[in-house]
């Protein structure tokens, strides 16, 4: 069907603008090395993403040619170009440096510089907490690094399974250090995720609604939701695995009854959302440029985000079709093979719709479109093949095979191409100069070729089992294709960098809209876009997109027009021509990132409860402490900055309408800290049932303790509260009283928590005496780190409202963080029972 | 602050409810009735929670969306946790 009654504001036309005068003048100019350590402008922080990501893709196909070169022949351990445990390392790697820091981040990389500009915004809603979410990434990456040289990296698979992922299996701190890489990784997904919700929710254009939301922003927007949820699982789950690496908490222990079945269901729960993580961008790149090149609006596109929508939400149920093989009943099997087959349905709906927009168009064969409908044909190979998995008798026979190494390449690398393909069409518009066409569309037959005769034999050699070297000689055939194919992909891969960094030194100017029928926004300013995006406030009121100058912004705000849908504020916005001036530069997230790196390292060091002896020792703790002391010297040192950003709020909303960035920011973070916490009590409660309920007892011997900590949390609740009373009373005693009040009550709380503890230890029982301590030591832990974390803020907010802040009228600091004071509240008040009562 | 009172009459309730949630366990009902003392224990721990996110984190006076969004951390952390654990009854 098509949708002809919506206001065409991504499938009208999107006229070019003369080129805007490139005013960087808040940055270093570009060749400056200081502009990309300091930068925090959307387009340059989707640029580092984009070149960080290439790097890890270099790296783990690399990885990928030493894997294939170890499969040329069946090998007997210490044969071959790898040794055992070398061919464990690069195997996993190569899968954890590919799904975590090459897809995901090549896309975020797409998403920053193009999302903004898609929804008429001048920035993200946190253009500093972008820049950071970069430098975590970066981080991470850079421990995955070093992982290889602190004795040897991760070698259990890249679904780290238990418990071949405790010290007993696994003991390098090479190995800690790749887990410690997955936590930065996920704190920097969270932070970038919290951003991008806030950005796209609050920050579009008037008149763009969410359902004329261009199609790639739509995937994104539903990705980052993926993200922020997903990702929050599997942060918890590498966090208790660091616990058991690091002080020695059970959870995954071999003796531990369900551990194992633990860490699948935390991994996968985070795992099967992950592949529309990765495809979703893909796929919204490549419904973009299937209506440029088809010169046809995407067929049935209500249909087709509706389709989205409910993948995203049927992603989080079906996780345990990654479980067959596991003691799970057969019931809930047979449930998720259910859920499973439901998933696909809404996706045979989506290409339906892709294939039938280029039935109805005339196709344009150029590189983006090569890659976009190469990309299709080899996710509809790579989903038909899943559907055998999602079988429970087939998957019984195809687990654990090359199978389902086929299957995910074919899925997994289609997104890759579908990204290959965003690269090509956003080229042009990243960096003003137009790619050669002629390598373009060789790289892109290099390409097809390469990858067919890559994953295709592997679905022949299926008998192969995954993860070792050792298979049948009779796939030896197919196996030597496949190794084949890796070099001609890996030559693929070598055009496409070449085409692209020759283009970019030699290549034409690109014009602002270098594509017939091209309609979404990026397309309508200059190529590269100027650092504050628009030539005026972006504006789709009229049914097509249009700059207006400011002094007509601010008409319609002040006649309360379309302007200012969120009902909030008529004032006009930081931004173009006016005289408000925003920042676009802070060294504190790098500073952050780099003392991320140091601590992470130093703590690697901890294996067991313990440093190794010696020197080496002297090491990990020193940097330990150096890298705590930098983080949070850095890290208030960003607080202390003053950072103007665009505000937004003079444009769409919904349906967050009157709730400003900083809150619903602060919203959308305690509901991914609502999911990091429901894992943690979620792996108590399956050990519990695991272990048998009503055998179960609570450690703390009497839970009067803790009835005190509830009294204690629940008046510093109250405090708050009464702080934000004072401060709309303008009282400044009575905010400094109320909050040095919940400063009072949440030492109180720690110091109770602390007791409780020495005496527990006193009586031997320690964190490792049982799964039952572990359970209890570690989420308490947690949640206490909640409260010191808290406690630290309210200090800063004494400091602040002695000298007079928050009774200004300005109270809302008080109230974020009321909002996440209360939500640490609300967690103590399941813990209490959980772990004191029942 | 007109809404004082009112803040003040819900930290007096938690703290009640609160005191009831122990009461439970020092009235011996977890011995003698099991389930019914986790269901009661429960139910408190949900009514706490929900008065303190709707009153203390002002989530009545916000846009029904800012609730939907904290249900949906909620709803992935009942269907992880009730999915998990039922896989291995």
């Amino acid at each position: 069907m098509t949708d002809d009654n919506q206001p065409r504001t991504d499938g009208g036309t999107a006229t070019a603008l003369p080129g805007d005068s490139h005013d960087d003048d808040h940055l270093p100019p570009r060749w400056s090395l200081k502009r990309w350590l300091v930068t925090t402008n959307h387009k340059d922080v989707g640029l580092l993403y984009l070149a960080t990501a290439m790097f890890f893709l270099v790296f783990g196909g690399v990885l990928a040619l030493l894997i294939r070169a170890q499969m040329w022949s069946p090998r007997a351990p210490g044969t071959g170009v790898l040794s055992a445990m070398a061919y464990n390392q690069a195997v996993s790697l190569h899968g954890l440096i590919m799904v975590f820091w090459f897809i995901s981040p090549f896309a975020t990389g797409f998403a920053n510089y193009i999302v903004p500009l898609q929804i008429g915004a001048e920035d993200l809603a946190f253009p500093r907490l972008n820049a950071l979410s970069y430098w975590l990434y970066l981080a991470s990456g850079i421990l995955v690094f070093a992982s290889f040289f602190l004795g040897s990296s991760y070698a259990g698979g890249w679904t780290l399974y238990a418990p071949l992922n405790i010290p007993a299996f696994m003991p390098s701190i090479g190995a800690t250090t790749t887990v410690f890489a997955i936590v930065v990784f996920c704190a920097s997904v969270t932070v970038g995720g919290v951003n991008f919700i806030t950005t796209i929710h609050r920050m579009r254009a008037p008149g763009l609604t969410m359902r004329s939301l261009p199609l790639f922003t739509w995937s994104w927007l539903l990705t980052v939701w993926m993200m922020l949820l997903a990702f929050a699982a599997l942060l918890a789950a590498v966090m208790i695995l660091l616990s058991d690496r690091m002080l020695g908490t059970t959870y995954f222990a071999a003796t531990t009854a369900g551990g194992s079945v633990l860490w699948t269901h935390l991994f996968w729960f985070f795992g099967h959302p992950e592949v529309y993580i990765v495809f979703f961008p893909a796929l919204g790149a490549m419904a973009e440029i299937f209506q440029t090149f088809s010169g046809n609006r995407i067929v049935g596109r209500k249909w087709f985000i509706v389709s989205m929508v409910l993948v995203a939400l049927q992603s989080f149920i079906v996780w345990m079709h990654h479980m067959f093989l596991t003691s799970i009943n057969l019931e809930v099997k047979t449930l998720f093979m259910a859920t499973t087959i439901g998933i696909s349905l809404p996706f045979d709906l989506m290409v339906f719709a892709l294939i039938y927009t280029l039935i109805k168009g005339r196709i344009r064969w150029d590189t983006p479109m090569l890659y976009a409908f190469g990309a299709l044909v080899l996710f509809i190979v790579g989903g038909i093949t899943g559907v055998f998995l999602g079988a429970v008798v087939l998957d019984y026979e195809f687990r654990g095979t090359y199978w389902v190494v086929a299957h995910f390449h074919y899925v997994m690398v289609s997104g890759a191409t579908g990204l290959v393909a965003a690269l090509f069409y956003w080229f042009p518009k990243m960096t003003g100069k137009t790619y050669d066409e002629f390598l373009g569309k060789l790289s892109f037959a290099v390409y097809f070729t390469g990858f067919n005769m890559l994953y295709f034999p592997l679905f022949l050699a299926w008998g192969t089992p995954r993860r070792v070297f050792a298979y049948r000689p009779e796939y030896v055939g197919w196996h030597r294709l496949a190794s084949v194919g890796a070099v001609i992909l890996g030559i693929a891969f070598l055009l496409i960098i070449y085409n692209l960094g020759k283009s970019i030194v030699t290549g034409d100017d690109a014009a602002a809209n270098p594509w017939p029928y091209s309609t979404t926004a990026e397309w309508a300013v200059a190529s590269p876009p100027p650092i504050d995006n628009f030539p005026g406030k972006p504006s789709y009121t009229s049914g097509n997109l249009e700059f207006l100058d400011d002094s007509a912004t601010a008409a319609a705000a002040a006649d309360g027009g379309t302007a200012a849908t969120d009902g909030g504020h008529a004032a006009l916005e930081p931004g173009h021509g006016d005289d408000v001036h925003v920042d676009h530069a802070s060294i504190w997230p790098a500073a952050i990132g780099l003392f991320t790196v140091v601590t992470a390292i130093g703590l690697s060091g901890l294996q067991v409860g313990s440093f190794p002896a010696g020197l080496e020792g002297l090491f990990y703790q020193g940097a330990s402490v150096l890298g705590v002391l930098g983080l949070i010297g850095s890290t208030t040192a960003m607080g202390y900055e003053n950072f103007t950003a665009h505000e937004g709020g003079l444009g769409e909303a919904w349906p967050f309408e009157g709730v400003e960035n900083t809150k619903m920011g602060m919203w959308v973070f305690l509901a991914s800290d609502v999911v990091l916490f429901g894992a943690f009590i979620g792996a108590a409660i399956f050990l519990r049932v695991a272990y048998g309920w009503t055998h179960w007892h609570p450690i703390p011997h009497n839970p009067i303790p803790g009835l005190v900590n509830t009294y204690l949390l629940l008046t510093s609740s109250f405090t708050v509260i009464l702080a934000l009373v004072a401060a709309q009373k303008r009282s400044r005693k009575g905010v400094v009283a109320s909050l040095g009040l919940t400063f009072l009550l949440g030492l109180g709380f720690l110091a109770n928590k602390a007791i409780e503890w020495v005496v527990l230890f006193s009586e031997g029982t320690g964190l490792d005496s049982s799964v039952r301590a572990s359970t209890y030591y570690l989420t308490t832990g947690l949640h206490m780190g909640h409260v010191i974390a808290g406690l630290l803020i309210t200090a800063y907010l004494i400091w602040r409202a002695w000298n007079g802040a928050y009774t200004d009228g300005n109270d809302e600091t008080l109230e974020y963080f009321g909002l996440y004071w209360h939500f640490v509240d609300i967690v103590w008040l399941f813990l209490f029972p959980l772990f004191y009562i029942v | 602050m007109a809404r004082t009172k009112l803040y003040t009459g819900i930290y007096v309730a938690l703290f009640v409810i609160a005191t009831l949630q122990v009461g439970v366990e020092q009235i011996g009902l977890l011995e003698s009735s099991y389930m019914l003392a986790l269901g009661l224990i429960t139910v408190f721990s949900l009514i706490k929670a929900v008065v303190v996110a709707g009153y203390f984190q002002h989530l009545v006076w916000e846009p029904r969306s800012v609730t939907y969004v904290l249900l949906l951390g909620f709803v992935g952390f009942l269907a992880l946790t009730v999915a998990a654990s039922y896989s291995i009854l």
